[in-house]
Protein backbone atom coordinates (compact mmCIF):
# COMPACT_ATOMS: atom_id res chain seq x y z
CA UNK A 1 0.00 0.00 0.00
CA UNK A 2 1.39 3.33 -1.09
CA UNK A 3 0.84 6.37 1.07
CA UNK A 4 -0.83 9.24 -0.74
CA UNK A 5 0.10 12.87 -0.30
CA UNK A 6 -2.61 14.77 -2.11
CA UNK A 7 -6.29 14.24 -1.32
CA UNK A 8 -9.43 16.09 -0.26
CA UNK A 9 -10.64 16.32 3.34
CA UNK A 10 -13.58 14.10 2.46
CA UNK A 11 -11.32 11.48 0.90
CA UNK A 12 -9.22 11.54 4.07
CA UNK A 13 -12.16 11.04 6.42
CA UNK A 14 -13.55 8.22 4.30
CA UNK A 15 -10.15 6.48 4.22
CA UNK A 16 -9.81 6.82 8.02
CA UNK A 17 -13.28 5.40 8.48
CA UNK A 18 -12.83 2.49 6.07
CA UNK A 19 -9.86 1.16 8.00
CA UNK A 20 -11.85 1.27 11.24
CA UNK A 21 -14.69 -0.92 9.98
CA UNK A 22 -14.95 -4.34 11.62
CA UNK A 23 -15.31 -7.51 9.60
CA UNK A 24 -18.37 -9.72 10.28
CA UNK A 25 -20.26 -6.86 11.92
CA UNK A 26 -23.48 -5.12 10.90
CA UNK A 27 -23.89 -1.40 10.15
CA UNK A 28 -27.03 0.69 9.74
CA UNK A 29 -25.80 3.47 7.49
CA UNK A 30 -27.60 6.75 6.97
CA UNK A 31 -28.12 8.46 3.62
CA UNK A 32 -25.83 8.52 0.61
CA UNK A 33 -22.93 10.65 1.82
CA UNK A 34 -19.50 9.93 3.31
CA UNK A 35 -20.65 7.14 5.69
CA UNK A 36 -22.05 5.11 2.77
CA UNK A 37 -18.92 5.67 0.66
CA UNK A 38 -16.83 4.59 3.64
CA UNK A 39 -18.69 1.30 3.80
CA UNK A 40 -18.29 0.73 0.04
CA UNK A 41 -14.55 1.35 0.29
CA UNK A 42 -14.23 -0.91 3.31
CA UNK A 43 -16.29 -3.65 1.68
CA UNK A 44 -14.36 -3.57 -1.60
CA UNK A 45 -10.86 -3.26 -0.14
CA UNK A 46 -10.69 -4.67 3.36
CA UNK A 47 -13.84 -6.21 4.83
CA UNK A 48 -15.96 -8.10 2.29
CA UNK A 49 -18.18 -9.59 4.97
CA UNK A 50 -19.66 -6.49 6.57
CA UNK A 51 -23.44 -6.30 6.56
CA UNK A 52 -24.99 -2.98 5.59
CA UNK A 53 -28.57 -2.01 6.42
CA UNK A 54 -30.33 0.93 4.79
CA UNK A 55 -33.48 2.74 5.85
CA UNK A 56 -35.48 1.49 2.90
CA UNK A 57 -35.15 -2.04 4.24
CA UNK A 58 -32.25 -3.23 2.14
CA UNK A 59 -30.12 -5.80 3.98
CA UNK A 60 -26.53 -6.62 3.00
CA UNK A 61 -26.52 -5.39 -0.62
CA UNK A 62 -23.58 -5.69 -2.99
CA UNK A 63 -24.27 -2.41 -4.76
CA UNK A 64 -23.35 -1.86 -8.37
CA UNK A 65 -20.57 0.69 -8.74
CA UNK A 66 -20.19 3.35 -9.97
CA UNK A 67 -23.38 4.37 -8.20
CA UNK A 68 -26.39 6.18 -9.55
CA UNK A 69 -25.69 9.92 -9.98
CA UNK A 70 -28.35 10.59 -7.33
CA UNK A 71 -26.41 8.47 -4.83
CA UNK A 72 -26.01 4.85 -3.85
CA UNK A 73 -29.21 4.77 -1.88
CA UNK A 74 -32.89 4.05 -2.58
CA UNK A 75 -32.45 2.80 -6.13
CA UNK A 76 -32.05 -0.56 -7.80
CA UNK A 77 -28.26 -0.26 -8.21
CA UNK A 78 -27.93 0.36 -4.47
CA UNK A 79 -30.03 -2.67 -3.60
CA UNK A 80 -28.33 -5.13 -5.97
CA UNK A 81 -27.67 -8.67 -4.69
CA UNK A 82 -28.91 -7.94 -1.18
CA UNK A 83 -29.81 -10.86 1.07
CA UNK A 84 -33.23 -9.33 1.75
CA UNK A 85 -35.43 -6.49 0.58
CA UNK A 86 -37.62 -5.48 3.48
CA UNK A 87 -38.87 -2.11 4.71
CA UNK A 88 -38.13 0.56 7.26
CA UNK A 89 -39.96 -0.98 10.22
CA UNK A 90 -38.25 -4.34 9.67
CA UNK A 91 -34.75 -2.87 9.75
CA UNK A 92 -35.70 -0.84 12.83
CA UNK A 93 -36.96 -4.01 14.54
CA UNK A 94 -33.70 -5.80 13.74
CA UNK A 95 -31.81 -2.96 15.38
CA UNK A 96 -34.22 -2.96 18.32
CA UNK A 97 -33.54 -6.69 18.75
CA UNK A 98 -29.78 -6.04 18.93
CA UNK A 99 -28.71 -7.37 15.53
CA UNK A 100 -27.10 -4.11 14.46
CA UNK A 101 -23.64 -3.49 15.87
CA UNK A 102 -22.97 -0.03 14.49
CA UNK A 103 -25.02 2.97 13.52
CA UNK A 104 -23.17 5.22 11.11
CA UNK A 105 -24.31 8.85 10.85
CA UNK A 106 -23.43 12.30 9.62
CA UNK A 107 -24.37 15.40 11.58
CA UNK A 108 -24.50 19.19 11.59
CA UNK A 109 -23.36 19.53 15.22
CA UNK A 110 -22.09 17.27 17.99
CA UNK A 111 -21.68 18.07 21.69
CA UNK A 112 -19.21 16.62 24.24
CA UNK A 113 -21.61 13.77 25.08
CA UNK A 114 -22.12 12.73 21.49
CA UNK A 115 -25.63 14.17 21.15
CA UNK A 116 -26.24 15.26 17.58
CA UNK A 117 -28.20 17.92 15.77
CA UNK A 118 -29.53 17.59 12.23
CA UNK A 119 -32.69 19.69 12.66
CA UNK A 120 -31.92 23.38 12.84
CA UNK A 121 -29.18 25.97 13.36
CA UNK A 122 -29.53 29.28 15.17
CA UNK A 123 -32.55 30.90 16.77
CA UNK A 124 -34.90 28.67 18.72
CA UNK A 125 -37.19 25.83 17.78
CA UNK A 126 -40.11 28.03 16.85
CA UNK A 127 -37.97 30.62 15.05
CA UNK A 128 -34.97 28.74 13.69
CA UNK A 129 -32.19 30.53 11.87
CA UNK A 130 -32.00 27.67 9.40
CA UNK A 131 -34.18 24.62 9.33
CA UNK A 132 -32.85 21.31 8.02
CA UNK A 133 -34.44 18.03 7.04
CA UNK A 134 -35.26 16.66 10.49
CA UNK A 135 -34.33 13.55 12.38
CA UNK A 136 -34.82 11.22 9.44
CA UNK A 137 -33.58 7.81 10.50
CA UNK A 138 -30.80 9.20 12.67
CA UNK A 139 -32.78 9.11 15.91
CA UNK A 140 -33.57 5.40 15.75
CA UNK A 141 -30.06 4.60 14.51
CA UNK A 142 -28.45 6.50 17.40
CA UNK A 143 -30.92 4.97 19.86
CA UNK A 144 -30.93 1.30 18.89
CA UNK A 145 -27.57 0.26 17.41
CA UNK A 146 -25.00 -0.93 19.94
CA UNK A 147 -22.45 1.71 18.97
CA UNK A 148 -22.91 4.99 17.10
CA UNK A 149 -20.22 6.29 14.77
CA UNK A 150 -20.38 9.89 13.56
CA UNK A 151 -18.61 11.23 10.52
CA UNK A 152 -18.28 14.99 10.20
CA UNK A 153 -15.85 17.83 9.61
CA UNK A 154 -13.71 19.31 12.38
CA UNK A 155 -14.98 22.85 12.81
CA UNK A 156 -15.73 25.09 15.78
CA UNK A 157 -19.32 25.55 14.67
CA UNK A 158 -19.78 21.78 14.60
CA UNK A 159 -18.05 20.63 17.81
CA UNK A 160 -20.08 22.80 20.16
CA UNK A 161 -20.62 22.94 23.94
CA UNK A 162 -24.36 23.00 23.56
CA UNK A 163 -26.44 21.94 20.59
CA UNK A 164 -29.07 24.19 19.06
CA UNK A 165 -31.34 21.11 19.10
CA UNK A 166 -30.79 17.48 20.20
CA UNK A 167 -32.13 15.59 17.21
CA UNK A 168 -30.70 12.21 18.13
CA UNK A 169 -29.41 10.99 21.47
CA UNK A 170 -25.82 10.53 22.46
CA UNK A 171 -25.15 10.08 26.16
CA UNK A 172 -27.70 12.91 26.76
CA UNK A 173 -26.47 14.69 29.94
CA UNK A 174 -23.69 12.12 30.34
CA UNK A 175 -25.06 10.64 33.57
CA UNK A 176 -24.79 6.82 33.79
CA UNK A 177 -28.50 6.07 33.54
CA UNK A 178 -29.52 8.86 31.18
CA UNK A 179 -30.18 6.73 28.11
CA UNK A 180 -31.98 3.93 29.93
CA UNK A 181 -34.01 6.50 31.82
CA UNK A 182 -35.23 7.83 28.49
CA UNK A 183 -36.35 4.36 27.41
CA UNK A 184 -33.35 3.54 25.20
CA UNK A 185 -31.75 0.06 25.25
CA UNK A 186 -29.01 -0.74 27.74
CA UNK A 187 -25.40 -0.75 26.64
CA UNK A 188 -25.88 1.44 23.58
CA UNK A 189 -24.43 4.84 22.77
CA UNK A 190 -21.85 6.95 20.98
CA UNK A 191 -18.60 5.21 20.04
CA UNK A 192 -16.46 7.25 17.64
CA UNK A 193 -16.44 10.60 15.88
CA UNK A 194 -14.36 10.48 12.72
CA UNK A 195 -13.06 13.61 10.98
CA UNK A 196 -10.31 14.10 8.43
CA UNK A 197 -7.98 15.44 11.13
CA UNK A 198 -8.87 13.53 14.28
CA UNK A 199 -10.76 10.59 15.72
CA UNK A 200 -12.56 10.81 19.04
CA UNK A 201 -14.03 8.30 21.46
CA UNK A 202 -15.71 8.78 24.84
CA UNK A 203 -14.53 8.31 28.41
CA UNK A 204 -16.02 5.13 29.84
CA UNK A 205 -17.12 6.77 33.11
CA UNK A 206 -17.94 10.39 32.35
CA UNK A 207 -19.09 9.77 28.76
CA UNK A 208 -17.18 12.93 27.78
CA UNK A 209 -15.58 13.08 24.34
CA UNK A 210 -11.93 12.06 24.23
CA UNK A 211 -9.32 12.68 21.53
CA UNK A 212 -7.89 9.30 20.51
CA UNK A 213 -5.96 9.88 17.30
CA UNK A 214 -4.85 12.63 14.93
CA UNK A 215 -3.87 12.73 11.28
CA UNK A 216 -0.14 12.84 10.59
CA UNK A 217 -0.48 16.30 9.06
CA UNK A 218 -1.88 18.05 12.19
CA UNK A 219 -0.95 18.55 15.86
CA UNK A 220 -3.17 18.15 18.91
CA UNK A 221 -3.18 21.95 19.19
CA UNK A 222 -4.45 22.26 15.62
CA UNK A 223 -7.31 19.94 16.51
CA UNK A 224 -8.27 21.71 19.74
CA UNK A 225 -8.27 25.06 17.95
CA UNK A 226 -11.11 23.77 15.77
CA UNK A 227 -13.41 22.83 18.64
CA UNK A 228 -15.61 25.01 20.83
CA UNK A 229 -15.08 22.68 23.81
CA UNK A 230 -11.92 20.96 24.97
CA UNK A 231 -12.20 17.18 24.85
CA UNK A 232 -10.37 14.81 27.16
CA UNK A 233 -7.11 13.68 25.61
CA UNK A 234 -5.95 10.06 25.58
CA UNK A 235 -2.69 9.31 27.42
CA UNK A 236 -1.25 8.25 24.10
CA UNK A 237 -2.74 10.02 21.09
CA UNK A 238 -2.33 7.66 18.14
CA UNK A 239 -1.36 8.81 14.67
CA UNK A 240 -3.77 7.87 11.90
CA UNK A 241 -2.36 6.33 8.73
CA UNK A 242 -2.25 8.30 5.49
CA UNK A 243 -4.85 7.51 2.86
CA UNK A 244 -3.35 5.06 0.39
CA UNK A 245 -3.16 5.34 -3.38
CA UNK A 246 -5.21 2.14 -3.62
CA UNK A 247 -8.00 3.65 -1.53
CA UNK A 248 -8.01 6.88 -3.52
CA UNK A 249 -7.99 5.05 -6.85
CA UNK A 250 -11.01 3.00 -5.82
CA UNK A 251 -12.83 6.08 -4.52
CA UNK A 252 -12.09 8.22 -7.57
CA UNK A 253 -12.60 5.65 -10.31
CA UNK A 254 -15.24 3.29 -8.98
CA UNK A 255 -17.07 4.56 -5.90
CA UNK A 256 -17.50 8.25 -6.72
CA UNK A 257 -16.20 8.87 -10.25
CA UNK A 258 -18.18 12.12 -10.54
CA UNK A 259 -16.58 13.46 -7.36
CA UNK A 260 -20.00 14.33 -5.97
CA UNK A 261 -19.06 13.43 -2.39
CA UNK A 262 -15.27 13.13 -2.33
CA UNK A 263 -14.83 16.47 -4.04
CA UNK A 264 -16.10 18.27 -0.92
CA UNK A 265 -13.66 20.09 1.36
CA UNK A 266 -10.20 21.52 0.92
CA UNK A 267 -7.32 19.69 -0.69
CA UNK A 268 -4.66 18.47 1.69
CA UNK A 269 -1.11 18.30 0.43
CA UNK A 270 1.57 16.81 2.67
CA UNK B 1 -48.88 3.58 33.64
CA UNK B 2 -46.85 6.42 35.08
CA UNK B 3 -45.99 9.02 32.46
CA UNK B 4 -42.33 9.96 32.93
CA UNK B 5 -42.07 12.49 30.12
CA UNK B 6 -44.19 13.68 27.25
CA UNK B 7 -43.75 15.68 24.11
CA UNK B 8 -45.53 18.94 23.45
CA UNK B 9 -46.15 18.37 19.75
CA UNK B 10 -49.66 18.28 18.35
CA UNK B 11 -50.88 15.01 16.91
CA UNK B 12 -54.12 13.51 15.70
CA UNK B 13 -55.54 11.57 18.67
CA UNK B 14 -55.71 7.82 17.98
CA UNK B 15 -59.24 6.49 17.55
CA UNK B 16 -59.22 2.72 16.85
CA UNK B 17 -62.98 2.36 17.47
CA UNK B 18 -63.79 5.23 15.16
CA UNK B 19 -61.55 3.68 12.55
CA UNK B 20 -63.25 0.27 12.84
CA UNK B 21 -66.64 1.93 12.49
CA UNK B 22 -65.42 3.72 9.37
CA UNK B 23 -64.12 0.43 7.90
CA UNK B 24 -67.44 -1.28 8.66
CA UNK B 25 -69.46 1.44 7.00
CA UNK B 26 -67.31 2.57 4.11
CA UNK B 27 -64.95 -0.16 2.96
CA UNK B 28 -66.57 -2.64 0.63
CA UNK B 29 -65.39 -6.24 0.67
CA UNK B 30 -66.98 -6.78 -2.71
CA UNK B 31 -64.83 -7.69 -5.70
CA UNK B 32 -65.69 -4.71 -7.85
CA UNK B 33 -63.52 -2.78 -10.23
CA UNK B 34 -62.06 0.38 -8.72
CA UNK B 35 -60.32 1.57 -11.84
CA UNK B 36 -60.72 5.30 -12.39
CA UNK B 37 -58.81 8.31 -13.64
CA UNK B 38 -56.40 10.21 -11.41
CA UNK B 39 -58.74 13.21 -11.56
CA UNK B 40 -61.64 11.16 -10.23
CA UNK B 41 -59.55 9.36 -7.58
CA UNK B 42 -58.04 12.53 -6.12
CA UNK B 43 -61.32 14.42 -6.50
CA UNK B 44 -63.38 11.79 -4.72
CA UNK B 45 -61.00 10.55 -2.06
CA UNK B 46 -58.83 13.49 -1.02
CA UNK B 47 -60.71 16.11 0.99
CA UNK B 48 -59.47 19.43 2.29
CA UNK B 49 -58.28 18.98 5.87
CA UNK B 50 -57.36 15.32 5.44
CA UNK B 51 -54.35 13.65 7.05
CA UNK B 52 -52.33 12.51 4.01
CA UNK B 53 -49.74 9.75 3.91
CA UNK B 54 -47.84 8.31 1.00
CA UNK B 55 -45.10 5.75 0.60
CA UNK B 56 -41.59 6.52 -0.62
CA UNK B 57 -40.47 9.69 -2.33
CA UNK B 58 -39.44 11.34 -5.58
CA UNK B 59 -36.33 9.15 -5.76
CA UNK B 60 -37.91 5.73 -5.34
CA UNK B 61 -41.41 4.55 -6.30
CA UNK B 62 -43.27 7.51 -4.81
CA UNK B 63 -46.81 8.40 -5.99
CA UNK B 64 -45.52 11.39 -7.94
CA UNK B 65 -48.31 11.52 -10.54
CA UNK B 66 -50.99 11.46 -7.81
CA UNK B 67 -49.20 14.21 -5.90
CA UNK B 68 -49.07 16.37 -9.03
CA UNK B 69 -52.81 15.81 -9.55
CA UNK B 70 -53.50 16.68 -5.92
CA UNK B 71 -51.61 19.94 -6.39
CA UNK B 72 -53.50 20.61 -9.65
CA UNK B 73 -56.79 20.20 -7.79
CA UNK B 74 -55.51 22.68 -5.18
CA UNK B 75 -56.41 20.65 -2.14
CA UNK B 76 -56.11 22.63 1.08
CA UNK B 77 -55.20 22.30 4.73
CA UNK B 78 -53.73 18.79 4.54
CA UNK B 79 -51.73 17.33 7.42
CA UNK B 80 -48.87 15.36 5.90
CA UNK B 81 -47.03 12.40 7.37
CA UNK B 82 -43.55 13.28 6.13
CA UNK B 83 -41.69 10.04 6.59
CA UNK B 84 -38.55 9.72 4.52
CA UNK B 85 -39.62 12.09 1.79
CA UNK B 86 -37.61 14.58 -0.17
CA UNK B 87 -39.21 17.30 -2.20
CA UNK B 88 -42.88 16.32 -2.06
CA UNK B 89 -43.57 18.19 1.19
CA UNK B 90 -41.90 21.29 -0.24
CA UNK B 91 -44.04 21.13 -3.37
CA UNK B 92 -47.22 20.64 -1.35
CA UNK B 93 -46.28 23.51 0.95
CA UNK B 94 -45.42 25.85 -1.90
CA UNK B 95 -48.72 24.99 -3.60
CA UNK B 96 -50.64 25.88 -0.45
CA UNK B 97 -51.98 22.34 0.01
CA UNK B 98 -50.53 21.74 3.46
CA UNK B 99 -50.96 23.33 6.86
CA UNK B 100 -49.32 20.72 9.12
CA UNK B 101 -46.38 18.38 8.69
CA UNK B 102 -45.23 15.45 10.81
CA UNK B 103 -41.50 15.55 10.28
CA UNK B 104 -39.48 12.46 9.63
CA UNK B 105 -37.22 13.53 6.85
CA UNK B 106 -38.76 16.20 4.69
CA UNK B 107 -35.89 17.43 2.57
CA UNK B 108 -34.22 20.76 2.83
CA UNK B 109 -34.99 23.98 1.19
CA UNK B 110 -36.05 27.54 1.12
CA UNK B 111 -39.56 26.68 -0.02
CA UNK B 112 -40.27 25.06 3.35
CA UNK B 113 -38.41 27.75 5.28
CA UNK B 114 -40.58 30.40 3.65
CA UNK B 115 -43.75 28.47 4.47
CA UNK B 116 -42.60 28.15 8.09
CA UNK B 117 -41.54 31.80 8.40
CA UNK B 118 -44.83 32.99 6.98
CA UNK B 119 -46.74 30.75 9.39
CA UNK B 120 -48.36 28.82 6.55
CA UNK B 121 -47.32 25.46 8.00
CA UNK B 122 -46.73 24.01 11.44
CA UNK B 123 -44.57 21.03 12.21
CA UNK B 124 -44.53 18.25 14.76
CA UNK B 125 -41.17 16.50 15.17
CA UNK B 126 -40.89 12.76 14.78
CA UNK B 127 -38.37 10.60 12.99
CA UNK B 128 -38.73 8.36 9.96
CA UNK B 129 -39.34 5.14 11.84
CA UNK B 130 -41.44 6.72 14.58
CA UNK B 131 -43.82 7.75 11.79
CA UNK B 132 -43.72 4.31 10.12
CA UNK B 133 -44.28 2.68 13.53
CA UNK B 134 -47.24 4.99 14.11
CA UNK B 135 -48.67 3.74 10.82
CA UNK B 136 -47.96 0.16 11.91
CA UNK B 137 -50.01 0.75 15.07
CA UNK B 138 -52.73 2.28 12.90
CA UNK B 139 -52.57 -0.77 10.63
CA UNK B 140 -52.88 -3.09 13.65
CA UNK B 141 -55.98 -1.38 14.99
CA UNK B 142 -54.27 -0.49 18.26
CA UNK B 143 -54.01 2.95 19.89
CA UNK B 144 -50.23 3.16 20.36
CA UNK B 145 -47.04 1.19 19.94
CA UNK B 146 -44.06 1.01 22.29
CA UNK B 147 -40.65 1.83 20.84
CA UNK B 148 -37.17 1.87 22.28
CA UNK B 149 -36.08 5.05 20.53
CA UNK B 150 -37.02 8.75 20.31
CA UNK B 151 -36.87 9.23 24.12
CA UNK B 152 -34.41 11.72 25.60
CA UNK B 153 -33.86 13.92 22.54
CA UNK B 154 -35.39 17.33 21.77
CA UNK B 155 -37.08 15.54 18.89
CA UNK B 156 -39.11 13.71 21.54
CA UNK B 157 -39.87 16.96 23.34
CA UNK B 158 -41.47 18.43 20.21
CA UNK B 159 -43.23 15.19 19.25
CA UNK B 160 -46.49 13.75 20.56
CA UNK B 161 -44.81 10.72 22.15
CA UNK B 162 -44.81 9.81 25.85
CA UNK B 163 -42.26 7.92 27.91
CA UNK B 164 -43.95 5.77 30.55
CA UNK B 165 -43.07 3.08 33.05
CA UNK B 166 -43.78 -0.19 31.28
CA UNK B 167 -46.24 -2.14 33.46
CA UNK B 168 -44.58 -5.45 32.50
CA UNK B 169 -40.85 -4.76 32.94
CA UNK B 170 -41.06 -1.74 35.22
CA UNK B 171 -38.63 0.09 32.91
CA UNK B 172 -39.09 3.27 30.89
CA UNK B 173 -40.43 2.81 27.38
CA UNK B 174 -41.62 5.30 24.77
CA UNK B 175 -45.15 5.12 23.38
CA UNK B 176 -45.99 6.38 19.92
CA UNK B 177 -49.64 7.23 19.16
CA UNK B 178 -51.18 5.32 16.24
CA UNK B 179 -51.94 7.21 13.07
CA UNK B 180 -54.81 6.35 10.76
CA UNK B 181 -54.44 8.64 7.75
CA UNK B 182 -57.63 9.89 6.15
CA UNK B 183 -56.07 9.09 2.82
CA UNK B 184 -52.94 7.28 1.63
CA UNK B 185 -51.33 7.26 -1.81
CA UNK B 186 -49.20 4.30 -2.90
CA UNK B 187 -47.55 3.67 -6.25
CA UNK B 188 -47.08 0.00 -7.14
CA UNK B 189 -45.58 -2.13 -9.88
CA UNK B 190 -48.72 -4.17 -10.61
CA UNK B 191 -52.33 -4.21 -9.49
CA UNK B 192 -55.57 -5.85 -10.63
CA UNK B 193 -58.82 -3.95 -11.14
CA UNK B 194 -59.95 -4.73 -7.58
CA UNK B 195 -56.80 -3.35 -5.96
CA UNK B 196 -54.74 -6.46 -5.24
CA UNK B 197 -51.34 -4.85 -5.53
CA UNK B 198 -47.74 -5.95 -5.91
CA UNK B 199 -44.62 -4.02 -4.95
CA UNK B 200 -41.20 -5.42 -5.77
CA UNK B 201 -38.00 -4.43 -4.01
CA UNK B 202 -37.24 -2.28 -1.00
CA UNK B 203 -39.75 0.14 0.45
CA UNK B 204 -40.49 2.45 3.32
CA UNK B 205 -43.81 1.28 4.76
CA UNK B 206 -46.29 0.51 1.98
CA UNK B 207 -48.33 -2.09 3.86
CA UNK B 208 -48.53 0.01 7.02
CA UNK B 209 -49.37 3.16 5.04
CA UNK B 210 -52.04 1.31 3.04
CA UNK B 211 -53.72 -0.65 5.81
CA UNK B 212 -53.80 2.17 8.36
CA UNK B 213 -55.64 4.46 5.96
CA UNK B 214 -59.32 5.22 5.76
CA UNK B 215 -59.15 5.91 2.02
CA UNK B 216 -56.50 4.38 -0.20
CA UNK B 217 -55.57 5.35 -3.73
CA UNK B 218 -53.26 3.03 -5.63
CA UNK B 219 -51.51 4.13 -8.78
CA UNK B 220 -49.98 1.31 -10.76
CA UNK B 221 -47.50 0.91 -13.58
CA UNK B 222 -49.82 -1.68 -15.12
CA UNK B 223 -53.12 -3.38 -14.45
CA UNK B 224 -52.77 -7.16 -14.48
CA UNK B 225 -55.30 -9.94 -14.57
CA UNK B 226 -56.64 -11.24 -11.25
CA UNK B 227 -55.78 -14.78 -12.35
CA UNK B 228 -52.15 -13.70 -12.45
CA UNK B 229 -52.49 -12.49 -8.85
CA UNK B 230 -54.07 -15.82 -7.88
CA UNK B 231 -51.34 -17.82 -9.60
CA UNK B 232 -48.69 -16.24 -7.33
CA UNK B 233 -50.46 -15.03 -4.18
CA UNK B 234 -47.21 -14.81 -2.22
CA UNK B 235 -46.34 -11.72 -4.24
CA UNK B 236 -49.42 -9.72 -3.19
CA UNK B 237 -48.41 -6.73 -1.07
CA UNK B 238 -51.81 -5.10 -0.47
CA UNK B 239 -55.19 -6.90 -0.58
CA UNK B 240 -58.10 -5.47 -2.57
CA UNK B 241 -60.47 -4.62 0.30
CA UNK B 242 -58.13 -1.91 1.59
CA UNK B 243 -58.21 -0.13 -1.77
CA UNK B 244 -60.68 2.56 -2.89
CA UNK B 245 -59.22 3.56 -6.24
CA UNK B 246 -56.93 2.01 -8.82
CA UNK B 247 -55.30 4.48 -11.20
CA UNK B 248 -53.33 3.18 -14.15
CA UNK B 249 -50.23 5.39 -14.25
CA UNK B 250 -47.27 4.20 -16.30
CA UNK B 251 -44.20 6.17 -15.19
CA UNK B 252 -46.29 7.28 -12.23
CA UNK B 253 -43.22 7.58 -10.00
CA UNK B 254 -41.38 9.82 -12.47
CA UNK B 255 -38.83 11.35 -11.78
CA UNK B 256 -38.13 8.49 -9.34
CA UNK B 257 -36.90 4.97 -9.95
CA UNK B 258 -39.31 2.06 -10.16
CA UNK B 259 -36.88 -0.81 -9.64
CA UNK B 260 -36.80 -3.29 -12.48
CA UNK B 261 -38.81 -1.02 -14.78
CA UNK B 262 -37.25 2.43 -15.28
CA UNK B 263 -34.47 4.41 -13.73
CA UNK B 264 -34.75 7.80 -12.03
CA UNK B 265 -34.34 10.92 -14.14
CA UNK B 266 -31.37 12.68 -12.56
CA UNK B 267 -31.89 15.86 -14.60
CA UNK B 268 -35.47 16.28 -13.44
CA UNK B 269 -34.64 15.45 -9.82
CA UNK B 270 -31.84 18.01 -9.94
CA UNK B 271 -34.25 20.56 -11.43
CA UNK B 272 -36.94 20.07 -8.80
CA UNK B 273 -34.44 19.97 -5.94
CA UNK B 274 -32.85 23.16 -7.24
CA UNK B 275 -36.28 24.80 -7.38
CA UNK B 276 -37.28 23.88 -3.81
CA UNK B 277 -33.89 24.85 -2.43
CA UNK B 278 -33.70 28.17 -4.25
CA UNK B 279 -34.10 31.39 -2.32
CA UNK B 280 -35.93 32.75 -5.35
CA UNK B 281 -39.59 31.68 -5.02
CA UNK B 282 -40.14 32.32 -8.72
CA UNK B 283 -38.01 29.32 -9.65
CA UNK B 284 -40.39 27.00 -7.85
CA UNK B 285 -43.40 28.78 -9.29
CA UNK B 286 -41.95 28.33 -12.76
CA UNK B 287 -41.27 24.66 -12.06
CA UNK B 288 -44.81 24.05 -10.83
CA UNK B 289 -46.35 25.96 -13.67
CA UNK B 290 -44.33 24.08 -16.26
CA UNK B 291 -44.74 20.56 -14.87
CA UNK B 292 -48.00 20.64 -12.93
CA UNK B 293 -50.43 23.50 -13.59
CA UNK B 294 -49.93 23.85 -17.33
CA UNK B 295 -50.81 20.21 -18.06
CA UNK B 296 -54.17 18.62 -17.46
CA UNK B 297 -53.12 15.05 -16.70
CA UNK B 298 -50.25 12.67 -16.07
CA UNK B 299 -50.50 11.52 -19.67
CA UNK B 300 -50.15 15.06 -20.98
CA UNK B 301 -47.24 15.58 -18.58
CA UNK B 302 -45.47 12.53 -20.00
CA UNK B 303 -46.19 13.45 -23.61
CA UNK B 304 -45.46 17.15 -23.49
CA UNK B 305 -43.02 17.65 -20.63
CA UNK B 306 -40.97 14.45 -20.58
CA UNK B 307 -41.31 12.99 -24.06
CA UNK B 308 -41.09 9.56 -25.57
CA UNK B 309 -37.36 9.66 -26.18
CA UNK B 310 -36.63 10.33 -22.52
CA UNK B 311 -39.10 7.71 -21.31
CA UNK B 312 -37.54 5.06 -23.54
CA UNK B 313 -34.11 6.03 -22.24
CA UNK B 314 -35.30 5.66 -18.65
CA UNK B 315 -36.55 2.16 -19.43
CA UNK B 316 -33.44 1.19 -21.35
CA UNK B 317 -31.15 2.39 -18.57
CA UNK B 318 -32.84 0.33 -15.87
CA UNK B 319 -30.69 -2.70 -16.43
CA UNK B 320 -31.37 -4.62 -13.24
CA UNK B 321 -34.32 -6.97 -13.56
CA UNK B 322 -33.44 -9.82 -11.26
CA UNK B 323 -35.50 -9.96 -8.12
CA UNK B 324 -38.20 -7.70 -9.54
CA UNK B 325 -39.99 -9.25 -12.50
CA UNK B 326 -37.74 -12.32 -12.83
Amino acid sequence: MTEAYLFTETEAVICHGAKMVEEDRSYWVVGGGPPRLTMHLAQRLYFPNVTIFTEDGCIAPRPILPPDPLGNFVNSKAGYRAVAWTNMNTVCCHASLGYVDYGFLSTLQVDPYGNINSSLLGGDYHHPGRRFGGAGGANEIASLCWRTILMTTLEKRKFVKKLDFITSPGFLDGSPEAREGAGLPQGTGPWRVITSEAVFGYDGKTHYMKLLAIAPWVTVEDVLAKMEFEPLIADVVETLPFPTEEELALLRVTIDPRGQVIGEGNWIQV
Amino acid sequence: MEVLAQGTGEFKPPDPEGHRAYIQQHKSRALVSKVMTEQEAIGRFVSDGDYLSYDCNMLLRGPASLVRELIRQRKKDLWVGGKFTYVIVSLLAAAGCVSRVDVGFIGLGQALSRALDEGRIKMTEWSNTSITMRHLAGAMGIPFIPARFLGGADTFHYSGAKTVTDPFTGKPVTLLPAINPDVSLIHVHQCDVYGNARIFGTSVAPVETALSAKKLIISTEEIIDTEEIRRNPGRTTIPYYAVDAVVEAPFGAYPGNVPGLYRNDPDHVTEVMGAVRSSDPERLEEYMDKYIYSVSSHQEFLEKRVGLERLLWLKREEKIKEGYYI
